[in-house]
């Protein structure tokens, strides 16, 4: 059903329950329902119009409306629109009811709403810190309006501990991570196994938050926002620079010209490349076959070549910024980066051709970590891990963005749902990444980079902006603001959602098949940590690339310890 | 006996030293091959030599549950190995080979099997002692394969002196060596697992279990850990050629020696190139695996106490 005849049911169904509806362009639906409602309204969408969880966004509202705010997001994939439920609830009292129980997938982002705005998930069956520190102090929430990007609390307790679960009986605990060869970046599961069974697990992760939704929000300004949006991962950065520019052009109605679509189309089809060849190199890797992995990355290096070429970088590109790019393609970088995809096509079908014929590889990897349709409903899986489960969904079809309204291609699918199909996705997307590039080369007309914008941007706006990423759909959620910068700004990455599905897939599995069911979801920890404030104990300095972040962490560490 | 003697005290020596200097060598030029396979320039050959020295020449950390227990798995797994050297025949005759039998040399292989999981118990750690059950589950069914091996020679020779077990004596029957034969496939197509390498670098597993049994081991005692592994490497590629490849190793001197070390250099080069190309297998496939060689390996020993 369209949005509109949508909310024409609803309406009828809850009446005066919806406070306020507002059908924002093309694909977004607005609903604000009382809070009394919002369990009841969300549980209608999801379990009988199926729709498919996004994210919640907890944010502090006191300044402008003195209320706070909850919005859970829910994509229509089939029929190409996203429904955003909001509820206020007053400043005294900020509770509202969790909807975990009938959407699991909710599990961690109202988890987060708790931890990070305060706001309490009533009814919640494991309410549990998700991102702060174990030690920071209880009533003290960083993405409050009233706590300063620069505050550290006083009374940080060293000693206390998360709490983990009893193992069931029989079990041993094996602790993996925080520190493990296949992890490349701090996460910590405690994994309950009897014999090599793992019985069940507990996650703890988080330890590297940046802060980085906080540091937007109170210094940075909207075209400063993009390049720290791209550090937010060391792989899919693109991504969020885009998801990012695109919620708030859509906060602000403004639409970028089609050369710069395009360009964005390629660079980000660039970075599936590199991040896909990567991927099926590392799940070699993990079962120990080292040559494909190296071989991978020798196809691989091309690719980051050809990117360094276009933006100077070989990673961060630095391309978006607010209505547009930064760089074009020449005559001369288009003939070169069609001879890359020419031998990459070619390298990556040998590839293909042995890691589909060898039968070792397929031993360790068919019929594990299985994650079947039920379990991508459920978690609401994104990317290749629910397409690989045979639930066809990709954001570039079903909210189509930038320039992919225009190119043709393929949702690749398989129907194991174990590692094995995960790889077979992410190799066969390889090859429509690369039919995409060339398209968009072909079509893409000359044309102004970016628009000018003489203005300053609209106040209190709502953009939400769904970008599919390597590993599934990266989701940003922009409320605009005074002072040249938004006044919220959430971002889901999909290893959000894709590793809360992990503890099922590797359930009475063995404990050798924990790290390529964990490795097939391609995990990506410092998208999924970006959040508040600095774990002391894990030194997550190390992993931050901004000089003037690392300062900050130091200072607040040398503050917090005695 | 003062014949016997004497090829002892050459021979001993001789033997130990040669496996020691050539153990890296085969190392480096593993690495080497592996890194052509994948497309790199890889180390250069001597570096598993520079490695070795690095090592040693490390801090002792102690870190485990006991370290007396771990210094003395240490020493004696390089022990062991070295033991092995003298009742192998590297090119000559093994220097003790007629003085020992082939269960005194199961015996050792076993024991320096053992030491793995010595080192594994004695640190104590989680993985360690995943890496342990892992590796104690492999050699279950892996060391009866050995004792098959040279019980099917032991068979044909009607001795169990080293001496005659070794130099082909698995196809000295009258007629067609169906056991030697069937014998020959099975070592061959365990030899990976013997020696430790992927697909059957299990109880290691480097990206599941962190090198497991060896996870907290470092400096001085990883240095003779990984040693004895090269040096087992070279001794079970000799034993494997002592017992199903002699050909030519009665032509004496220059000739017969050249031809030994070829066909070890062969076979070592073989593994390089077999973990190369393989993923690991998980203990449970790999136990399947064994299973069915030591199946093969039944028929074997029917059909040489049949005498075919």
């Amino acid at each position: 059903m369209p949005a509109r005849e949508t909310l024409i049911a609803l309406r009828q169904r809850f009446g005066s329950a919806i406070e306020r509806a507002d059908l924002a362009g093309e694909g977004r639906l607005h609903l604000f329902v009382e809070r009394a409602s919002l369990g009841a309204v969300c549980r209608h969408l999801a379990l009988d119009l199926g729709a498919r969880f996004i994210t919640t966004i907890g944010a502090d509202d006191r300044p402008y409306s003195g209320r706070f705010l909850v919005v859970h997001n829910f994509a229509f994939d089939r029929e190409h629109w996203i429904a955003s439920v909001a509820t206020q609830p007053p400043a005294d009292d900020p509770r509202v009811e969790s909807i975990c129980g009938a959407v699991p997938a909710a599990a961690w982002a109202e988890r987060e709403m708790r931890d990070l705005v305060g706001i309490v998930p009533e009814g919640h069956r494991y309410l549990k810190r998700l991102v702060l520190p174990d030690g920071w102090p209880d009533g003290v929430h960083p993405l409050r309006k009233d706590v300063a990007w620069n505050f550290s609390p006083p009374g940080f307790d060293e000693g206390r501990e998360f709490g983990f679960g009893e193992p069931p009986e029989g079990c041993i605990v094996v602790p993996f991570g925080p520190f493990h060869p296949t992890l490349d970046e701090p996460a910590h599961f405690r994994l309950y196994v009897e014999g090599e069974q793992v019985r069940g697990c507990e996650y703890r992760g988080f330890m590297a938050h940046r802060g980085i939704e906080k540091l937007a929000e109170s210094v940075m300004t909207y075209n400063e926002i993009p390049l720290l949006a791209e550090r937010i991962c060391g792989i899919c950065g693109c991504v969020h620079s885009v998801a990012y520019v695109q919620a708030v052009e859509s906060a602000a109605a403004l639409q970028p010209p089609p050369r710069a679509e395009y360009l964005r189309t390629i660079m980000l089809e660039i970075e599936r490349l590199q991040s896909h060849l990567l991927a099926v190199g590392l799940a070699c890797h993990i079962v120990g076959f080292d040559t494909l992995f190296m071989q991978c990355f020798r196809i691989r290096e091309p690719v980051m070549r050809v990117a360094e070429e276009i933006t100077g970088n070989r990673k961060t590109y630095a391309l978006c910024v607010v209505g547009g790019v930064r760089w074009d393609i020449g005559a001369a970088l288009r003939a070169k980066l069609l001879g890359v995809l020419e031998r990459l096509e070619a390298e990556w079908r040998a590839v293909a051709d042995a890691v589909g014929g060898d039968r070792n590889l397929r031993r360790r990897t068919v019929g594990v970590g299985i994650a079947g349709p039920a379990l991508a409903r459920d978690t609401a899986l994104v990317g290749p891990v629910a397409r690989a489960a045979g639930v066809a969904i990709d954001c570039r079809r079903d909210h189509p963005y930038g320039a992919y309204a225009r190119v043709d291609f393929n949702v690749v699918t398989a129907d194991g749902g174990d590692a094995w199909s995960r790889l077979v996705v992410r190799m066969t997307e390889v090859f429509e990444s690369i039919r995409i590039i060339r398209q968009c080369l072909a079509q893409m007309e000359d044309g102004p980079l970016g628009l000018g914008i003489p203005d300053e941007l609209p106040v209190g706006r709502w953009g939400l902006s769904s970008v599919e990423a390597p590993r599934g759909e990266s989701h940003h959620f922009v409320i605009t603001g005074e002072g040249n910068r938004p006044r919220r700004w959430r971002v889901r990455a999909p290893t959000y959602q894709n590793l809360q599905g992990v503890p099922a897939m590797i359930k009475d599995q063995q404990l050798a098949d924990m790290t390529i069911s964990l490795g097939s979801i391609d995990p990506c920890f410092s998208c999924t940590d970006r959040l508040e404030t600095v774990d002391l104990r894990s030194g997550a300095a190390r992993t931050w690339s901004q000089p003037e972040l690392e300062r900050l962490a130091r200072a607040a560490a040398r503050r917090l310890t005695p | 006996m003062t014949d016997g003697l004497l090829r002892a005290a050459v021979g001993v020596p001789l033997n130990a030293a040669a496996a020691l200097l050539v153990a890296p060598l085969f190392q480096g030029a593993m690495r080497r091959l592996t890194a052509i396979v994948q497309s790199r320039r890889g180390p250069p050959i001597r570096q598993a030599y520079f490695d070795l020295l690095k090592l040693l020449g490390k801090e002792d950390i102690e870190s485990g549950e006991s370290g007396v227990m771990q210094r003395f798995a240490a020493y004696l797994a390089f022990a062991c190995t070295l033991a092995l050297t003298s009742l192998v025949p590297m090119g000559f005759p093994a220097p003790l080979g007629a003085g020992a039998d082939a269960v005194a040399l199961i015996y050792l292989l076993t024991l320096a099997g053992m030491c793995t999981l010595l080192a594994g118990l004695a640190a104590g750690s989680t993985y360690s002692l995943l890496g342990v059950s892992r590796e104690m589950m492999a050699m279950v069914a892996l060391e009866p394969l050995f004792v098959v091996a040279l019980v099917v020679g032991a068979l044909h020779r009607r001795s169990l002196r080293l001496d005659a077990v070794f130099g082909g004596s698995v196809y000295d029957v009258g007629g067609f060596p169906w056991s030697g034969l069937v014998m020959l496939a099975v070592m061959a197509l365990s030899f990976q697992a013997f020696v430790q390498r992927a697909p059957f670098d299990i109880a290691e597993a480097e990206t599941e279990l962190m090198d497991g049994p060896l996870m907290e081991y470092s400096g001085p005692k990883l240095a003779l850990f990984k040693y004895a592994q090269m040096v087992r490497l070279v001794v079970h590629a000799a034993l494997f050629v002592a017992i199903f490849a002699p050909w030519g190793s009665g032509l004496g001197a220059p000739l017969g020696w050249l031809l030994f070390w070829a066909k070890v250099s062969l076979l070592v080069l073989l593994v390089a190139l077999v973990a190369a190309t393989h993923a690991r297998y998980r203990i449970d496939q790999a136990i399947r695996y064994f299973a069915g060689l030591l199946a093969a390996a039944a028929v074997a020993l029917a059909l040489a106490a049949c005498g075919h």
